[in-house]
């Protein structure tokens, strides 16, 4: 249903007053600007206009829809520089209306432009991954869902999607539900607020029931899938639909977004007590590269749903699921996909030994190390390669680190923490020990001095 | 609605009775009036009435009703013959938001006065959108004033004015808000700025796995003459900021309070984060050197008095875009320091703030951009237990 | 009219049924007003004709808010002829007195009548308006005078004290009473009725009078006359400033009446800024300043306290903008003013330490710290982006008594205000900026002492 109304009022009328309206055709063009980390989406939508030499008033409503009004904005696409667009009033005793004072040098059909931000349109990217029978690869199929709750429909939309972090100060919604477009320097008498509230009661009712009675809006079904143009402007990503769509309040749309086969994935699993306690966590891990046949446009945000082919007939098994988080061109992805029993993780604390004690002039211990053997045993029981991140953390800056057994490559990740990177082959067991030395007291002292 | 009324009691002598006040005829309507909107706080309103005054002593009443003016600040000024027409006194009736000025005049005339005062419920906001071109170099700034009158008070074609910039002629009623735009400047200069602040920002994003650490955008904008501006203070409001799409279309790049900006000022104004950039700091080393112990002859007893503790810092900083970034890297040190190793280049911001400017390139087809900055530095400590505090004023 | 005073009937028993005579009303009546109380004195003369031997004089005041305690009364002629014997407050009546005054001569006579009034209050008020350059400032000062005191006061030639004078009890207090001078015996109720009433103000009272109003003659007078602006009367009594309005003025009760105070002039003044953060915080704070002397066009009298709304030119039309209000302290003569416009955001102080180091550490046999130095440098980045000149004034406070300070930099005058203070003046031009650097040494510990020992 249309509500956003425009009409061109009769000339050195005054304002507001009963006067012959001509109610003007619908918007000839609408675009759909649609953010997802806020609830915002930039509306623009162009109108031809008969417009007279001299004054022209315009009236636009929008009751029911969730218009932020003191985004409004109006320009004349054509005459720029015979055509002033004076004013914006938003007159005293209605809501959901504003109205443009247009002074023109020319007279006849120009096209306008009409640009507003409104609440109530959203979209969000989500992904399903099939993983091959041996999980090496995974065919991605990139999806995104755009839900138009605004309160106005949109026909034949140019619909666009923004991906990025925009800064916001006020929440769209509010602002579009404010009883004066920019507040009141004063505050609002009490028997108003009261009036204010039940209108806005009864709006939403409608709004509702509009909504039920919109069953009949979708458009023809596409022949082809349509392609998504990515570009990237600014800090942001800019998805554009090719052609228009058609999206009537209270529903959602589903398109596809991308979908690339067979991106090589690793099946790696993580260790580390103090970010997920005594257990291991398996990921999926790939690349925003060209390698994994990715890498032309950053993947926005979203929810993935990880499925794996357990036969030859593409029957599905469901793996897990895992949100993650946006990933730029060239960054390594890996989705959580939970604990796991089936790789295995198991430090022990082998030894433990105290030496290089020091006394003090009365005997008594003023410095000493400890030493402790840890043994990690680690087994992967699935019939693929995995590989293991394991990481240590020590509590104290004074330490040193000896290895043994085939403990891969180790790294220092901070002043406490080391990681060991370690590859298991399919059915197959590796252990390694490390003997941690910390140092107390006035051992530290001496331990900063050897180290200089 | 017509609430403030000016009336010329003309009868100079009448029966008066000591409470009730006898009004005479009304004035006419006021003439020339000006809503001055230059103090954010208060709103100066001067009108303009034409007295017919008669040889003598006249008195004129001046009542309102529903508005919120400040009695005091009422003034009356005499435009044609200030010489001749004088503002004898003016006399405040008992339980009534009305006063009665006493004027003089040497012969009987219409005689122009000025009449100003401050009003309440009726003051501007000002608002910016800046439309930024595709390469982010310069923006077109347009600035509205938004008038809120919600003072009890209508106005008839009244000049709206700030203290620069276009002023109106219009009529506002009651409850209505208005809004005008007052400049416009094309082609205004801009610096894009990245900032990685380490006082407020999470360090390692590795722990909020699910979590991009989006590093904060701004334009910097300067308000003086090269920017072409600077010839006023820039007032403060809400600032919405897009970006030309090269579709002839824009996209909504984000919106920022943009402070009170002096001449000669700089303003820099959030859009929103990139999360093309990583930066991903970590304290890589601390120890503690050069303590001093109270001297006790048991080793158990003693204190310690003092120490410096060394710290290890280093923040890889990755770019992921395509396009070269410089990032503005804040740390803290706060307390009584020392740098003793750093590869980077730094300002003294103040006593416990140092600022990194990391120039970027663009990311390679090998992947992100990469560069780490290390440094150590040693903060002494007084009192064992006693943690540096920041100071910075 | 509610103060109304009768000549009784001779030898006729005390408010028994008699004859009286209403007399006319008051022939002239002086108001002093002061402001720092609620206290104003008034003294009005009445013809009384008396007749030889005892006259019974009735004075009644009700509904109004007269001190009882203060009420006098004076022949202004043949003073050794006639003796006010004395005063009398009679019982089960408020607010009415009875004097006896016994005469040796008979007929028209002029009698003073003073007492004490509150509600009747005046203030100061001031208006200023800069000139475009800010250089000078049209200083416009009033006086307003308000009457609540429940009497009309026609024709009253008007006085005002600018001065803090000592008062035991609060006039309203005293005029409140249920017996002039109280009870000894202390009635509960009664305290209780007096406490109650408190100092509600006596406005809209519901009583009505039965009084005729005299013809009255409005303070214009006639027309025809081009009157002038009325002057007023500033002179020093002991240590107060007397303010006497030309001429008389008539102010009834309910009724405020605003006056100018004096001629409008030309002062010349100062565009003073100032940043003190222990007193303002960290923002930087408008003043206009100027001194109440003859080179500022002023000097001849103290300007007694009051608010001043201060208003810019902004045009050759007189068009005007509000730059902001203040209160004004009292002004004796030569005082410097400075008048708080609040804070801005267009000139720029910013404050920053730069370096923060300890040194000079002193150790107690034990080891422990006993004496140390603290050194901060501080840097002081000032803009002044406006397009007048302007004087800005910075007070550090340094929170300990031993320090030592060097400065260097556009640093101006520098002052020590007192024992952890200092103050540095310094001008600036029309947009432009300054930079400058001081270093504080302060000593703590076994410091201090060697500091005091050097």
């Amino acid at each position: 249903m249309k509500k956003i109304i425009i009409v061109l009022m009769m000339l050195a009328v005054p304002v507001l007053a009963k006067v012959d309206l001509t109610t003007l055709p619908a918007r000839d063009s609408v675009q759909l600007t649609i953010y997802n980390s806020a609830d915002i989406t930039l509306a623009r939508e162009s109108r031809d206009l008969t417009i007279r030499e001299g004054l022209n008033r315009l009236q636009f409503s929008w009751a029911n829809t969730l218009i932020d009004p003191t985004s409004l904005e109006m320009m004349a696409l054509a005459h720029q520089s015979d055509i002033d667009v004076m004013d914006l009033t938003f007159p005293p005793r209605v809501r959901e209306l504003g109205l443009w004072n247009i002074q023109s040098e020319v007279s006849g059909k120009t096209p306008f432009e009409i640009s507003y931000f409104t609440s109530g349109i959203s979209w969000r990217a989500f992904y399903m991954g099939t993983l091959s029978e041996n999980e090496s690869k995974m065919t991605l199929q990139g999806y995104v869902r755009v839900t138009n709750n605004s309160g106005e429909d949109y026909e034949n939309a140019q619909v666009r999607m923004v991906v990025g972090e925009i800064n916001l100060l006020d929440q769209i919604s509010m602002l579009a539900q404010r009883q004066y477009p920019y507040g009141s320097p004063m505050p609002i008498p009490k028997a108003f607020r009261e009036t204010e509230t039940l209108s806005r009661k009864s709006n939403t009712r409608s709004l509702g029931m509009l909504a039920d009675g919109l069953m009949m809006a979708e458009s023809a079904p596409a022949m082809m899938a349509k392609d998504v143009m990515k570009e990237s402007l600014s800090e942001y990503q800019l998805y554009s639909i090719e052609g228009t769509e058609t999206i009537s309040n209270g529903w959602s749309k589903r398109l596809p977004s991308f979908k690339p086969k067979d991106v090589p994935v690793k099946n790696l699993y993580k260790y580390e007590e103090r970010m997920y306690g005594p257990n291991v966590i398996r990921f999926l891990s790939f690349k925003n590269d060209k390698e994994h046949e990715l890498g032309d446009s950053p993947i926005p945000e979203g929810v993935l749903k990880v499925y794996r082919n357990v036969d030859a007939q593409s029957h599905l098994a469901y793996t897990g699921q895992s949100g993650f988080k946006y990933i730029p061109v060239g960054e390594d992805v890996e989705l959580n996909l939970g604990a796991v029993g089936n790789v295995v993780v198991e430090p022990k604390l082998m030894d433990y030994k105290t030496d290089n004690y020091r006394f003090d002039g009365n005997g008594n211990i003023k410095g000493w190390d400890e030493i402790r053997t840890f043994k990690v045993e680690l087994k992967n029981t699935r019939e693929i390669p995995v590989k293991l991140e394991i990481k240590r953390n020590f509590d104290s800056s004074y330490w040193t680190i000896k290895n043994e057994g085939k403990y891969g490559e180790y790294e220092k990740i901070d002043l406490d923490t080391v990681k060991y990177t370690i590859e298991l082959a399919a059915r197959a067991k590796k252990e390694f020990s490390y003997e941690l030395t910390t140092y107390n007291g006035s051992r530290m002292d001496e331990f900063i001095k050897a180290n200089r | 609605m017509k609430i403030i009324r000016t009336i010329l009691v003309l009868v100079m002598v009448m029966a008066t009775m000591a409470q009730g006040r006898i009004k005479l005829v009304a004035l006419p309507e006021r003439a020339d009036s000006i809503v001055r909107l230059d103090n954010p706080q208060f709103t100066l309103i001067e009108e303009e009435r034409v007295l017919t005054l008669q040889q003598g002593v006249n008195k004129v009443d001046f009542s309102w009703k529903g508005v919120n003016i400040d009695v005091d600040s009422i003034r009356l000024s005499v435009i044609d013959h200030p010489d001749e027409v004088k503002l004898l006194n003016v006399s405040y009736p008992p339980n009534e938001a009305a006063l009665v000025w006493e004027i003089s005049s040497n012969q009987a005339r219409e005689e122009t006065v000025r009449i100003s005062y401050l009003l309440g419920g009726i003051d501007r906001l000002v608002t910016y959108k800046a439309v930024a071109d595709k390469d982010e170099t310069q923006v077109d700034l347009k600035s509205y004033i938004v008038l809120r009158n919600f003072s009890g008070e209508d106005f008839d074609n009244t000049q709206i004015v700030l203290d620069y910039g276009q002023t109106f002629m219009r009529d506002i009623r009651h409850e209505e808000t208005k809004q005008l735009q007052f400049f416009k400047k094309t082609e205004v200069p801009i610096t894009k700025i990245w900032t990685f602040d380490a006082r407020s920002m999470v360090w390692d994003p590795e722990t909020v796995p699910d979590q991009n650490i989006g590093i904060p955008v701004s334009y910097r904008i300067v308000n003086d003459k090269k920017s072409k501006l600077g010839d006023n203070a820039l007032w403060d409001g809400k600032t919405r900021i897009y970006q030309n799409d090269g579709h002839d279309s824009t996209i909504f790049l984000g919106e920022d309070n943009a402070p009170m900006t002096p001449v000669g000022e700089k303003v820099e104004l959030k859009l929103g984060n990139s999360r093309d950039i990583v930066v991903t700091q970590r304290k890589m080393d601390t120890k503690d050197i050069n303590k001093i112990f109270t001297k006790e002859s048991d080793y158990r007893n003693r204190r310690l008095v003092m120490f410096d503790r060394e710290e290890l810092i280093t923040a890889k900083i990755e770019n992921f875009k395509d396009k070269t970034a410089t990032l503005t890297m804040i740390q803290q040190i706060p307390g009584e320091w020392e740098m003793l190793d750093c590869n980077m280049k730094y300002t003294r911001k103040d006593n416990n703030t140092i600022e990194f400017e990391v120039k970027l390139p663009a990311r390679s087809a090998d992947g992100p951009a990469k560069k780490e900055l290390e440094m150590k530095y040693v903060i002494r400590h007084i009192r064992a237990n006693q943690q540096p505090r920041v100071i910075n004023r | 009219m509610k103060i109304i005073l009768v000549i009784l009937a001779m030898a006729m028993p005390l408010l028994a049924k008699v004859d009286l005579t209403t007399l006319p009303g008051r022939d002239s009546v002086q108001l002093t007003i002061y402001n720092s109380a609620d206290l104003t004195l008034a003294r009005e003369s009445r013809d009384l004709t008396i007749r030889q031997g005892l006259n019974r004089l009735q004075f009644s005041w009700a509904n109004t808010l007269i001190d009882p305690t203060s009420l006098e009364m004076q022949p202004l002629a043949r003073q050794s002829d006639i003796d006010v014997m004395d005063l009398t407050f009679p019982p089960r009546v408020r607010e009415l007195g009875l004097w006896n005054i016994n005469s040796e001569v008979s007929g028209k006579t002029p009698f003073e009548i003073s007492y004490f009034t509150s509600g009747v209050s005046w203030r100061a008020f001031y208006m200023g308006t800069l000139s475009e350059d800010e250089k000078k400032m049209i200083l416009q000062g009033y006086v307003n005078v308000s009457n609540n005191s429940g009497e009309d006061y026609e024709n009253a030639q008007v006085r005002m004290v600018v001065g803090d004078v000592n008062l035991i009890d609060r006039i309203a207090m005293l005029a409140r009473r249920q017996y002039a001078y109280d009870n000894p015996v202390k009635m509960l109720g009664q305290t209780v009725t007096n406490t109650a009433l408190g100092d509600e103000k006596l406005v809209g009272n519901n009583f009505s009078f039965d009084y005729a109003m005299p013809g009255m003659g409005m303070a214009g007078g006639r027309g025809g006359v081009m009157k002038k602006l009325k002057e007023v009367v500033k002179e020093s009594l002991s240590e107060y400033q007397l303010y006497s309005i030309e001429g008389t003025e008539t102010i009834r009760n309910g009724w405020s009446k605003r006056l100018p105070s004096f001629k409008p002039v030309e002062v010349p003044v100062k565009n003073l800024y100032k940043f003190d953060d222990g007193m303002y915080g960290y923002t930087v704070q408008r003043f206009i300043s100027f001194k109440n002397d003859k080179e500022h066009k002023l000097g001849e009298v103290a300007i007694p306290e009051g608010m001043i709304k201060v208003y810019r030119n902004v045009d050759d039309e007189g068009h005007l903008s509000y730059a902001g209000g203040s209160n004004f302290k009292y002004v004796p003569v030569n005082e410097d003013v400075e008048l708080a416009l609040g804070s801005v955001e267009d000139v720029v102080v910013e404050p920053m330490l730069m370096d923060y180091k300890t040194a000079n550490y002193r150790f107690d046999d034990k080891g422990n710290i006993k004496g140390w130095d603290e050194v901060r440098t501080f840097r002081f980045e000032l803009k002044n982006t406006r397009d007048v000149p302007i004087k800005l004034e910075i007070k550090r406070n340094f929170d300990s008594s031993y320090w030592t300070i060097s400065n260097e930099g556009d640093y101006g005058e520098y002052e020590k205000i007192d024992h952890d203070t200092v103050k540095y003046t310094i001008e600036l031009g029309a947009e432009s900026k300054k930079v400058f650097d001081y270093v504080l040494t302060s000593y703590n510990g076994s410091r201090i002492d060697e500091y005091i020992k050097k």
